[in-house]
């Protein structure tokens, strides 16, 4: 019985999960959870009752299946024919279709991300950027997956380990203004107003004076510092994480292998951490191209809680086999993709990957042996506490927002498997499912 | 005195949990005359709690106008706390069913005035009407409610401490540690508890048993509260093998053979309280008073122990089951009454029909 205490609404507003488990820490555990569509967080049920003297408008029996946090996705390029590292004559045109993009993205169970835009022109960063910036203010489950801000990787990287970003546009950074002058002042510096477009940027420490001055400048304006595209030793990999980079982009890849007298970036997870030296967070591509399964097994065991899959998806994602158009620094590439594996046209250089998160999971599941929940954890709680989102996103706490995936298990042959059945956003129901 | 014996604790708690189930149904409540629980906590009726749940979630029974009380609350802890009563009813019945949160009373630990909130919440049952059916567990010590062995057994709601046995054993739920067990409560009273028109009381385990022997086997006893049952019109314990360990075999044989008979002949539930399931009686009866005797309403229950010994405490069952009058004074009695003429049949002597009727009125 709804309270008469509450005005009435046109949608249920309060929703009760039950007959379902869910994601608490490593485990799955039998519980219900209440969702607030007026709010859009997961409420405190037993406060709700005898506080509020409220009660569910809707409750959905979920058949013993799982409800996960909603995906977070920290290194995303496009998606759906749409590229982040676009310009367009008509900027508002951009707008739109960043906007298509969301919408559609949530269906994949990605209820919020960092837009990635590669090594580009300062010309291209000024005018995308800002349409980049955290959209979750706004709180409408409608627009679809939510931006946390940008990641710029790029152009401060290591001319040697650039992948397929364009040299010419690389650059040696000397000073934060440097920076600024690059990706324009007003994103990286905070006002007094918004939150920053730039979420996280991906780096060479190596590089000039990044480790000295420009990574504790960053830190200092609370974006993520991440080591990657780099010929950092294990030395100056463990400089820039005691200056304060707290993250590692796809690791393995674009960077020195692991050599038994020098073992590079991969080599910080070895070390002991204490406070002063926390060991950093790293992504990890498991799309069974960029990695071996036993590398990604190995980079697990080494941290299992800074493990964070990626997708590196680009705007082929959702797109039939073909030859795509990618603007790639001051000049146009061809990107050829067959099936999951995408190449630079011409040169055969791996060009990201067409991969979903949740195929990322299921393969990560597959090759490691690890449990539902330690899965969900790489794309839910470990991203969003390294993002700074502790109590915010990834986990199922109350007052944490309703970002919800509900999972279908299936077991075939001995594989497990994981479907997106149904994505709620901010408490409302944005995809799958019966309306109940 | 109803005494169930079942093989194992799952057979007791779902013998208690159809029992719960039946009686709301045939209550038939609604909105206006809703059916009023007591409810405990602790171990004893998880089982219950589970099985209710079940029987929700299948469709067999709502609690939509089912009105509930608990017996008790720590003093001084957060109520959401996990070890607090609010979290254990929530987790474990509340929030799986579908009862309006305006129904649902717990005294509040944390309310300024304790004595007050005591007060104030002897006032809601009685508003209500009074408790329909009281479900309890006991303590090892035999306490019912958090009322501890040496509680009045004419106590009412009101601040308790609790005894070191209680501490020790509730513990449990605060990660054994017993610096973290608070070491006051809120709790109904032994008459509260008594007033109400049936108490269900489960006893579950060896670790019980001892208990069990004391309030069935012995004699009321303030050390041993739920021996105050003895006094209740309508008391019901159920308890499984274990916790007969302490009786004679004679008592456990005695109350197994009269199971079987009340099965044999077909009245496996008798209806105690029809004086509540009877629609058109008053929510709060009116004081009866015949011959001069005065017998009050449960719902302005008197506050002596003596006077409770005298009188069945639950009054207004009294009412139409009562099997004898409470030490009544002299009455002018006529041998015409009893001739059978229906000139003579107005009698001077209290009859039960007579009583129910002047109390419907």
């Amino acid at each position: 019985m709804p309270s008469a205490l509450r005005p009435t609404l046109p949608q249920p507003s309060v929703t009760k999960f039950t007959n379902c488990r869910l994601v608490r820490g490593d485990s799955l555990v039998w519980e219900d959870v209440w969702v607030s569509s007026v709010t859009g967080k997961i409420l405190q049920s037993q406060v709700a009752f005898y506080d509020e003297f409220i009660t569910p408008d809707q409750t959905i029996n979920l058949g013993g299946r799982i409800i996960s946090p909603g995906f977070i996705d920290c290194q995303l390029n496009g998606a759906f024919g749409f590229n982040f590292s676009t310009l367009m004559n008509d900027m508002s045109e951009y707008g739109k279709q960043f906007r298509a993009l969301n919408k559609k993205l949530v269906e994949t169970g990605v209820t919020s991300y960092v837009p990635t835009v590669t090594s580009q022109t300062r010309d291209l960063y000024h005018k995308v950027l800002p349409y980049l910036a955290p959209s979750g203010s706004s709180r409408l489950a409608s627009a679809g997956s939510e931006s946390l801000g940008a990641h710029v990787e790029g152009p401060f990287i290591s001319r040697t380990k650039n992948g397929i970003h364009d040299i010419s546009v690389l650059q040696t950074p000397s000073t934060y203004s440097d920076l600024e002058n690059v990706y324009g002042a007003a994103n990286i510096t905070p006002s007094a107003s918004v939150s920053l477009p730039v979420k996280m940027i991906t780096l060479a420490p190596e590089l000039g004076q990044t480790t000295p001055s420009i990574i504790p400048g960053l830190r200092s304006n609370g974006i993520v510092v991440s080591i990657g595209h780099s010929e950092a030793t294990f030395e100056e990999a463990s400089a820039a994480v005691s200056a304060g980079a707290t993250m590692i982009t796809h690791l393995f890849n674009a960077m020195r292998p692991l050599h038994h007298r020098n073992p590079g970036i991969f080599g910080v997870l070895g070390t002991v951490p204490d406070s002063n030296f926390p060991r950093p967070y790293f992504g990890v591509i498991a799309d069974g191209i960029h990695l071996h399964p036993t590398t990604v097994k190995i980079a697990w065991n080494a941290h299992p809680d800074g493990f964070i899959l990626v997708t590196d998806a680009m705007h082929t994602l959702g797109l039939p086999d073909g030859r795509y158009e990618w603007l790639n620094g001051r000049g146009k590439d061809w990107i050829v993709k067959k099936g999951g594996e995408l190449q630079l046209e011409g040169k055969g250089t791996i060009a990201g990957s067409s991969i979903t998160l949740i195929e990322c999971v299921n393969n990560f599941l597959e090759w490691s042996g690890a449990s539902i929940p330690e899965g969900l954890k790489t794309v839910t709680a470990t991203p969003a506490a390294m993002l700074g989102l502790k109590g915010v996103k990834g986990v199922l706490d109350p007052g944490t927002d309703a970002d919800l995936v509900v999972l279908s298990e299936d077991i075939s042959g001995g594989k497990r498997h994981l479907r997106v059945d149904e994505v709620w956003k901010f408490g409302v129901r944005v995809f799958g499912g019966a309306s109940g | 005195m109803r005494f169930i014996i079942k093989n194992n604790e799952d057979e007791a708690s779902s013998y208690a949990a159809n029992y719960i189930i039946n009686r709301i149904t045939q209550f038939s409540p609604s909105e206006q005359r809703p059916f009023v629980l007591g409810l405990p906590t602790g171990s004893s009726p998880l089982g219950v709690y589970r099985i209710l749940v079940q029987r929700y979630k299948a469709g067999e029974v709502s609690f939509e106008n089912v009105v509930t009380f608990n017996m008790d609350e720590y003093i001084n802890i957060p109520r959401d706390h996990q070890g607090s009563y609010h979290s254990f009813m929530w987790t474990n019945l509340f929030s799986h069913i579908n009862i309006p949160p305006g129904n649902v009373n717990i005294l509040d630990g944390n309310a300024p005035n304790l004595e007050a909130e005591c007060i104030a919440y002897e006032a809601k049952i009685k508003a209500v009407g009074g408790i329909d059916l009281f479900l309890a567990g006991i303590g090892e010590d035999g306490h019912i409610a958090f009322n501890e062995p040496g509680s009045s057994l004419a106590s009412r709601t009101r601040v308790k401490t609790l005894a070191y046995d209680t501490i020790l054993a509730n513990s449990r739920f605060f990660d054994d540690n017993l610096e973290l067990v608070p070491k006051m409560a809120l709790t109904v009273g032994v008459q509260t508890v008594l007033e109400a028109r049936e108490v269900v009381v489960m006893v579950l385990g060896a670790r019980k048993a001892l208990a069990l022997q004391q309030c069935i086997e012995q004699g009321v006893n303030h050390m041993w509260t739920l021996s105050a049952l003895q006094l209740h019109p309508h008391p019901m314990i159920i308890c499984d093998e274990d916790a007969t360990l302490e009786l004679k075999v004679k008592t456990v044989k005695y109350f197994k053979d009269i199971e079987r008979v009340a099965r044999a002949e077909g009245f496996d539930q008798i209806l105690p309280s029809n004086i509540r399931t009877d629609s058109n009686l008053k929510l709060v009866p009116a004081a009866v008073v015949v011959n001069g005797v005065h017998t009050p309403p449960c719902t302005s229950p008197q506050s002596t122990a003596s006077h409770h010994l005298l009188l069945p405490p639950s009054t207004p069952t009294t009412c139409t089951s009562r099997s004898r009058s409470p030490s009544p004074d002299f009455t002018n009695d006529r041998m015409g009454s009893r001739i059978g003429d229906p000139a003579f049949t107005r009698r001077l002597t209290p009859a039960p029909e007579q009583q129910s009727r002047q109390t419907s009125e």
